[in-house]
């Protein structure tokens, strides 16, 4: 039979967690030399929305969200760095797979979709998919309120 | 033996919600089943989470141990009769005891007790799912089939799929603002669109904190006009052909340009409330911003949160019709 319902466990850590991932990734990026460049700003953008965005996978879950693990899987593989993931559980999502049918072409068209948006959302089926998605908003908000707050408090007067 | 049956209402008091269980095809219960509240047939959609069934079984099998032929006692939180659920495994247990009269009190037996059609066949699937689950009583609850309904593995799993999918989008509509559609579809639209929308928050903010002057104003201008990526040389040729657009038509006539301007979900306003408007909402901000922000104030429709900026040139003839900007 299919696993037990637990209750959905979407807690998010606490500003302070996620601010301090950010701050701490932000002031390695500084001490990069090619970071202060006048021209190319658009590199660093991108390097600044990347680590933003790993940030926030390290600071709102670690290995335990299959978002976060995605995001920093692609995150290392664009610098070539290897990353290892403790597996666990394996199994049951397998037999929960072939258990559960993945029907419903109305619903796939949306779940697609929004398998493009989450990171990682590739291989999960939809009730999984909808977990990793409510996580995933309340970190992405939770990012964007640190990022303003910040942006606020250091800009010029 | 159809003893007396508790009410639990001493375990009322413990605030479990177990999932519930279609129906119970099984006769002699059939006959002691009596029912005041009609089933709660939104009950396979129910939101509240089940909960650890592991505080729940211990009391169980106490029980069972104690008085096993006479009483077999369900945690229901009478409070509220919609969340009110049985643990079936219990259940079960009770049933492999020997046929126990089963209290019920929830939901409707009214639409859900028909006489069984196969009770030999369910009391083997019965024992035999009994025999199954009672090595692991805690962590399964499990899901009988509605009477008339089959009761094979594929379909209760199909079920508590799709009570899974539901209660995850009811957590969902909480998170996502304007979420009272009742529609799957239409809200799972506006889930992606939110989370599109936050990824472009993001990338909006990754991106003032530069203070790149030119680069923030393309990229964001483009951002306002949609979303794409586009080489910001291309952005800023197209904002000055909106420029020289505005103010050609200015000249002609007032009204047209604000029409062009509206469809492009731009609009002009006199640089003093441009400027009252930016100190109100944000009141430190990168000089450029600011100056952007007195250009305009972009109109998106659908997502009122698309970052504000727009052409930088427009400034200029806002400054020149200060005094004679109309409302639009």
């Amino acid at each position: 039979m299919a696993s037990a319902n637990k209750p959905i466990n979407t807690d998010v850590p606490e500003k302070d967690v996620f601010a301090l991932h950010f701050l701490q990734s932000l002031s390695n990026l500084r001490r990069q030399n090619t970071f202060n460049s006048p021209e190319k700003t658009n590199d660093r953008v991108k390097k600044i929305k990347k680590v933003a965005y790993v940030s926030m996978a390290r600071a709102a879950g670690g290995t335990n969200r299959l978002w976060s693990r995605a995001l920093l899987r692609r995150a290392a593989k664009e610098n070539n760095k290897v990353v290892r993931f403790p597996r666990r559980k394996k199994r049951v999502t397998c037999l929960r797979r072939r258990r559960s049918n993945r029907r419903d072409p109305v619903e796939e068209e949306e779940a697609e979709r929004l398998r493009n948006l989450v990171p990682g959302g590739g291989g999960m089926e939809i009730s999984k998919l909808m977990e990793e998605t409510a996580h995933y908003i309340k970190c992405l908000s939770m990012q964007v309120k640190v990022m303003q707050c910040l942006v606020d408090g250091l800009a010029p007067k | 033996m159809n003893s007396s049956l508790l009410t639990p209402s001493s375990s009322s008091s413990s605030p479990h919600h177990l999932q519930s269980p279609a129906t119970f095809d099984h006769d002699d219960f059939l006959q002691n089943f009596f029912s005041s509240a009609p089933w709660p047939s939104s009950v396979l959609d129910d939101d509240a989470p089940p909960p650890t069934s592991d505080t729940a079984v211990p009391s169980f099998h106490h029980h069972d141990a104690d008085s096993r032929n006479q009483i077999t006692m369900i945690p229901l939180s009478h409070h509220n009769p919609n969340d009110a659920a049985v643990d079936v495994n219990a259940l079960y247990s009770g049933f492999s005891a020997g046929s126990l009269p089963f209290h019920f009190p929830q939901g409707s037996g009214g639409g859900v007790m028909k006489q069984s059609h196969t009770q030999t066949q369910s009391q083997a699937t019965a024992s035999t799912t009994t025999g199954g689950t009672a090595a692991t009583p805690q962590t399964k609850p499990k899901v009988r089939a509605r009477r008339g309904q089959a009761t094979d593995p594929h379909s209760i799993a199909e079920r508590l799929r799709r009570e899974r999918i539901a209660e995850r989008m009811k957590s969902l509509q909480e998170l996502v603002p304007n979420g009272n559609k009742t529609d799957k579809a239409s809200m799972l639209d506006e889930i992606i669109d939110y989370v599109k929308f936050l990824q472009l928050q993001v990338k909006v903010l990754s991106m003032s904190r530069l203070g790149g002057a030119a680069s923030v104003s393309s990229q964001v201008s483009e951002d306002a006009g949609g979303s794409q990526e586009n080489t910001s040389g291309e952005n800023q040729t197209a904002a000055k052909m909106t420029e020289h657009q505005v103010a050609k038509l200015m000249e002609e006539d007032m009204g047209s340009a604000m029409q062009y301007l509206q469809g492009k979900g731009l609009c002009l306003m006199p640089i003093s409330l441009a400027t009252t408007i930016s100190t109100a909402t944000c009141p430190s901000r990168n000089p450029l911003i600011s100056a952007v922000r007195e250009a305009g104030v972009s109109l998106s429709p659908n997502t009122a949160t698309t970052p504000v900026v727009n052409v930088k040139g427009a400034s200029v003839a806002t400054v020149k019709d200060a005094s004679s900007v109309s409302k639009p």
